[in-house]
């Protein structure tokens, strides 16, 4: 999957499950939209089932400094490439 | 001192003696003894707090009879629920304790790091208010295990005004609680507490012994996610909330 359809899909997801109101890819999550430590494990629920793999601790604690889309897509290509090293 | 004061002053020392030397003589080696060699650690805390508060609330509505307490009998009945109830004093979350014997609720973080209470609040599964740098881990495991606690019966309570009211009117909701409720399909119990801050009043130190009054504790809505055809969202369910404390006002 490239970035523009990764893009697309957490988009959906944030404005359809989140209630997001026109998610900038660069708005902060928590100022902007509310998006909590909550929203983020349910979030990361969802990039499981998009990876189709289970996330470690270690990568779910790096999930909570997350602040922006841009921030989720950099990291949901970085967990997918490491898995296929 | 004058006679009324004296009163007041005898009931507050009363409750700091069960809250350090009760807490010492007869719940400390129970803690940790728990902590030890319990099954499941963190249900024998929850069930040591339960009952260590329900002695504070017997002392206190022995000391200070002017006060009655009328307590919905159903409230110590729910089971897998999130509660949401108004906050007004820091009574209200020892008397939900003392009254739901599994219970978690959301703590402020900085009440983790204190020593003793930041052990107990930590072994009995609360959750930190946020899930920032050294409290993710802490965060995620327990959300990631609020659905099986729930699933076993055990309740999460939470004040979502996130602090006590000065005028009894409620305030702005956070959604922390209901999106907890959304995640894990959990119905939500609204809850509306009364006349907590005339018996111990935000800013004072002393307990107000003297006044007359009433402290109430009701169930105003049951929101069952089982009755929706979808999960409701998070929005909707704030509104709801909003909506049982709104009527209740007229």
């Amino acid at each position: 999957m490239n970035r523009d359809e990764l893009q697309e899909k957490i988009l959906t997801i944030l404005t359809v499950d989140f209630e997001f109101s026109q998610p900038g890819l660069d708005d902060n999550l928590r100022d902007d939209h509310g998006f909590d430590s909550i929203d983020a494990i349910e979030l990361l629920g969802k990039i499981e089932v998009i990876l189709g793999i289970t996330l470690t601790r270690e990568e779910k604690e790096k999930a909570m400094e997350i602040r922006t889309i841009n921030d989720v897509l950099d990291y949901i290509e970085a967990i997918d490439s490491s898995r296929h090293r | 001192m004058r006679k009324d004061l004296l009163s007041d002053f005898l009931v507050t020392i009363l409750c700091w003696a069960w809250f350090t030397l009760g807490f010492l003589v007869f719940f400390s080696w129970r803690y940790v003894g728990a902590a030890l060699f319990a099954r499941e650690t963190e249900t024998s805390i929850q069930r040591l707090s339960s009952r260590f508060y329900q002695v504070l609330f017997r002392i206190i509505r022995v000391a200070a009879p002017n006060h009655r307490w009328e307590i919905d009998e159903e409230v110590g009945a729910i089971r897998s629920a999130v509660i949401v109830c108004n906050h007004l004093s820091y009574l209200d979350p020892l008397l939900l304790i003392a009254l739901l014997e599994r219970h978690r609720t959301i703590v402020k973080t900085r009440f983790f790091k204190m020593p003793v209470f930041g052990w107990v609040i930590k072994k009995a599964g609360y959750l930190p208010a946020s899930g920032n740098g050294e409290f993710s881990g802490m965060m995620i495991d327990q959300l990631e295990s609020m659905k099986d606690f729930l699933q076993r019966g055990g309740n999460l309570f939470i004040f979502p005004e996130g602090t006590r009211s000065r005028d009894g009117k409620i305030g702005n909701l956070r959604r922390g609680a209901l999106k907890i409720a959304r995640l894990c399909h959990a119905p939500v119990y609204v809850l509306r507490l009364a006349n907590t801050d005339k018996l111990f009043m935000p800013g004072k130190f002393l307990f107000n012994t003297r006044i007359k009054n009433t402290i109430s504790l009701k169930i105003i809505d049951r929101i069952q996610p089982a009755c929706q055809h979808t999960t409701p969202s998070t929005a909707r369910l704030e509104q709801r909330v909003l909506q049982a404390y709104s009527e209740l006002a007229k």
